[in-house]
């Protein structure tokens, strides 16, 4: 005889089985007392436990609507109060210094044969890439970029120039 | 025409607070009864089943429309309920006789209505307790799978889908748990 079918009984009582399977099933059965006692079982246990489901306790719902109201408020406000902490201004100031300080560093290395330039120039034009990434940007919170920014024609001349 | 829930759902991804409302008030008593079938305690229930909510309201755009939403939902319903289950393994709980708040009416009152035979009636109402005691004894991905079989009434793939795992695990998940309250009715 084949393997008794223990885990497909439950599906085969539910009617949950493919025509197959169910076809399978079925033709064990017919021929296994034990797993047609199981099935058996399982159905009337099923039944019982579908007939009995205990009733959970009253609700009163517009209270419970009013809590989840508030609930969801006092969360989106944590969330929004979380962004304008120090911490991730300080983080997002000090992420801006770094690419700063590539950028400088970029400048000292420019090939031979290009005029100097002045620090203060390698530092702004620099600055333009940066510019660039506008997802960095939006997060920057630092006054000194505002005087770049202001001053942009002019760097673009002095680089044209 | 109403819209369906899946329409909800994108709605309320896009901040619809009227969808969202919409979604509760069709899901809350739902919600609560599962919770409380899984935890049975009433103030948990109540607690999880809006903490179900608010993580809806906050992943509703990671809601792909794969799946129908009921079953999304009650993933993350089934997942809060027993993710809190196992932070205080509480989860081996004889069945608690509450009282309901309103009514003062215990657990063995709310069952369904007698026979009309005392005797009858007052051993059936036993073996009921005793059967729904064992339930709440069982593993909680075990009596996760049961009630939502024979009270939410979902059929195996779909019970799959709730607890992220094969339709051949939750066939092993019933086939064990119904073993188990087989043999404790026998013994009892």
């Amino acid at each position: 005889m084949a393997d008794h079918p223990e885990t497909e009984l439950v599906p085969y009582v539910r009617g949950e089985l493919a025509p197959a399977e169910r076809e399978r099933v079925t033709r064990h059965l017919d021929e296994c007392p034990d797993c047609r006692q199981d099935a058996e079982g399982l159905r009337e246990l099923l039944m019982k436990l579908s007939r009995s489901v205990p009733v959970e306790p009253r609700v009163n719902w517009g209270s419970y609507r009013a809590e989840l109201r508030d609930k969801l408020a006092a969360r989106r406000a944590r969330r929004r109060a979380w962004w304008s902490q120090p911490l991730p201004v300080a983080l997002a100031a000090s992420f801006a210094g770094v690419l700063l300080v590539f950028g400088v560093w970029g400048g000292w290395r420019s090939p031979g044969g290009v005029e100097p330039v002045t620090t203060e120039e390698a530092t702004i034009g620099r600055r333009l890439g940066l510019l660039q990434e506008y997802s960095v940007v939006e997060r920057l919170d630092l006054l000194e970029e505002f005087d770049v920014i202001r001053n942009l024609d002019q760097v673009a001349e002095t680089q044209e120039g | 025409m109403e819209p369906t829930d899946e329409v909800l759902c994108q709605r309320v991804a896009a901040r619809d607070e009227a969808a969202f409302d919409l979604l509760v008030g069709r899901y809350q008593e739902r919600a609560y009864r599962l919770a409380w079938s899984i935890l049975r305690n009433a103030e948990d229930a109540r607690d999880l089943s809006q903490e179900a909510f608010i993580r809806l309201y906050q992943s509703a755009g990671s809601f792909g429309g794969r799946a129908k939403f009921s079953t999304w939902f009650y993933r993350i319903l089934v997942n809060v309920c027993l993710d809190d289950r196992r932070k205080s393994r509480g989860w081996r709980l004889w069945v608690r006789d509450e009282p309901d708040p309103d009514t003062g009416e215990s657990l063995l009152d709310r069952q369904p209505a007698p026979a009309a035979d005392p005797v009858d009636a007052l051993g059936r109402e036993r073996t009921v307790s005793k059967l729904w005691a064992a339930v709440d004894r069982l593993t909680p991905q075990q009596r996760a799978a049961v009630i939502l079989q024979v009270q939410e009434e979902l059929p195996t793939a779909e019970i799959a889908a709730v607890l992220k795992c094969s339709e051949a695990t939750v066939r092993v998940h019933l086939h064990r748990a119904l073993q188990t309250l087989r043999k404790t009715m026998e013994t009892s």
